[in-house]
């Protein structure tokens, strides 16, 4: 029994630092599917296309009759489920709304109008770092960032950010395997949950009476086609944006720079471009995205693949990391480079459910990475590899330890 | 800067629209208009709109000086 053993593999915890090796092995076997767990696809081809089959339910209803797996999540906030974890119809319905608080055609700027906000955070975080020559960049730059965005974005006044950053510790840590299990930790997260609700169920309320230029406003007030959104489905689709556009945006930007410092020569022309943070940050979705599994699919009919029917009702893992890295598909896959001509990865998914906050985690993770070049000066890691979280689906260091000659 | 968005290849991701909104609008929910000859101060927010479409339906003329030409110094 060759396989045996490949998802057990894919979990634990000694592969963190470099699955990539157990990818290629996977990949020898594009479907996999070992004793009653999960159907796993590992090719790039056959992730793409099963992102767009509509045969393929991101219900959290049926994988909870799926049963659950070693990967299953689910949100815990105690509010009704997410667009993420919805199929159409209700999933359109709930992500056009939010789009037209977000994205074109309804607010075509509120992200790049974000652009030198966003420049202002990133100054006053490294200039925060003080008179030192060694940080920690999870702790000290990448966590802090998101929140901040998330809040403007929403439209949290300056004054509670602080309260506000002091329940999405918690709950973002709860998110990890680690941390789950002391009672302790989860109670902590519960009752940071239970505030953060009762927070934002009251700045909605407020901004149902005196609409702002935020998102909360545009969500409470939304008077298109589709209608409003109660206040629940405001709840939940705030609590999405921060919760799915934390942890991956700072693995994103942690992931960005350890890649970086063992590419020193790339680093360098970065410091010089600015430019070319464009690219890296593309090629970085490719190379070492910030989810690299999607785990919560199941299939709502028979479906043939490569020859193999995967039953109905089976539970799906697409591998986007392994297929990011399909040289079916790409030229020299297992190489960082920001150069190559064609990035075209899974790293934000595809089709209905492709990343919500794409455009932001891009602008947000192209200007940290191109201050961070600029004002680091002569910047190396301390240790290689880092250590990493539990979590092998949202997988990036906890701790990136950097010494550095000077601050800029 | 001339440009081209193969409408064949446009799942109406919106990306573009995002990054570089003077060239590039969402016409209802999924379709797109854009500026074929985008002006010059838009370079910057063009190239970033290229290198982001997911499914690389966009062509752009004369992006690429700034980056394989020069270096990075007269890329603006």
């Amino acid at each position: 029994m060759p396989h045996a053993s490949m998802l057990r593999q894919i979990t634990d915890f000694a592969n963190r630092a470099n699955p990539y090796p157990i990818y290629e092995e996977l990949r020898r076997t594009p479907v996999l599917h070992e004793e009653d767990g999960p159907y796993v696809i590992s090719s790039y081809y056959d992730i793409e296309a099963l992102l767009h089959d509509p045969r393929i339910s991101s219900d959290a209803a049926n994988q909870t009759a799926a049963g659950d797996d070693e990967l299953s999540q689910s949100e815990g906030t105690g509010l009704p489920p997410s667009f993420i974890r919805l199929d159409p119809p209700e999933h359109d319905r709930l992500r056009r709304i939010a789009n037209s608080s977000f994205g074109p055609p309804h607010r075509p700027r509120r992200i790049e109008s974000m652009r030198g906000e966003l420049g202002e955070i990133v100054t006053g975080l490294i200039d925060g770092l003080g008179d030192t020559r060694q940080i920690d960049l999870v702790d000290q730059f990448a966590y802090p960032f998101p929140v901040t965005v998330i809040c403007r974005l929403l439209g949290v006044p300056r004054e509670d950010e602080p309260r506000f950053r002091a329940w999405v510790d918690p709950i973002v840590a709860g998110l990890d395997p680690d941390t789950r299990t002391s009672a302790e930790s989860e109670r902590v997260a519960q009752e940071a949950r239970l505030q953060l609700g009762l927070y934002l169920n009251g700045l909605v309320e407020q901004r149902a009476r005196e609409p702002r230029d935020d998102m909360l406003s545009d969500l409470v007030n939304s008077r298109g086609p589709d209608g409003a959104m109660t206040t629940m489905e405001v709840l939940s689709t705030a609590v999405l944006l921060l919760i799915a556009g934390h942890e991956t945006t700072v693995n994103l930007i942690t992931n960005g720079m350890l890649t970086l410092l063992r590419h020193p020569e790339i680093l360098e022309r970065l410091r010089n471009d600015p430019g070319l943070s464009v690219r890296i940050v593309e090629e970085l979705l490719r190379y070492e995205p910030p989810v690299q599994i999607v785990p919560q699919r199941t299939c709502i009919t028979d479906i043939e693949l490569r020859g193999i029917t995967i039953p109905k009702g089976s539970r799906i893992w697409l591998m986007l990391a392994a297929g990011n890295r399909d040289p079916e598909r790409f030229k020299d896959p297992e190489r960082f480079d920001p150069d190559r001509e064609d990035i075209q990865h899974l790293g934000f998914g595809s089709g209905i459910h492709s990343c919500f906050g794409a455009p932001l985690a891009r602008l947000e993770t192209q200007i940290a990475l191109a201050e961070l070049a600029r004002r680091l000066e002569n910047p190396r890691l301390v240790e290689d590899p880092p250590p990493y979280r539990q979590n092998a689906v949202l997988r990036g260091p906890r701790h990136l330890n950097i010494a550095f000659d000077n601050l800029r | 800067m001339r440009l081209v968005v193969d409408l064949n290849k446009c799942q109406g991701y919106a990306q573009c629209a995002f990054l570089a909104p003077d060239v590039f609008a969402m016409h209802g929910e999924e379709s797109l208009v854009y500026n074929p000859h985008a002006p010059e101060e838009q370079r910057e927010r063009l190239a970033r709109a290229v290198a982001a479409c997911p499914v690389q339906a966009i062509t752009a003329d004369g992006l690429d000086d700034s980056r394989d030409g020069g270096e990075a110094s007269d890329a603006r």
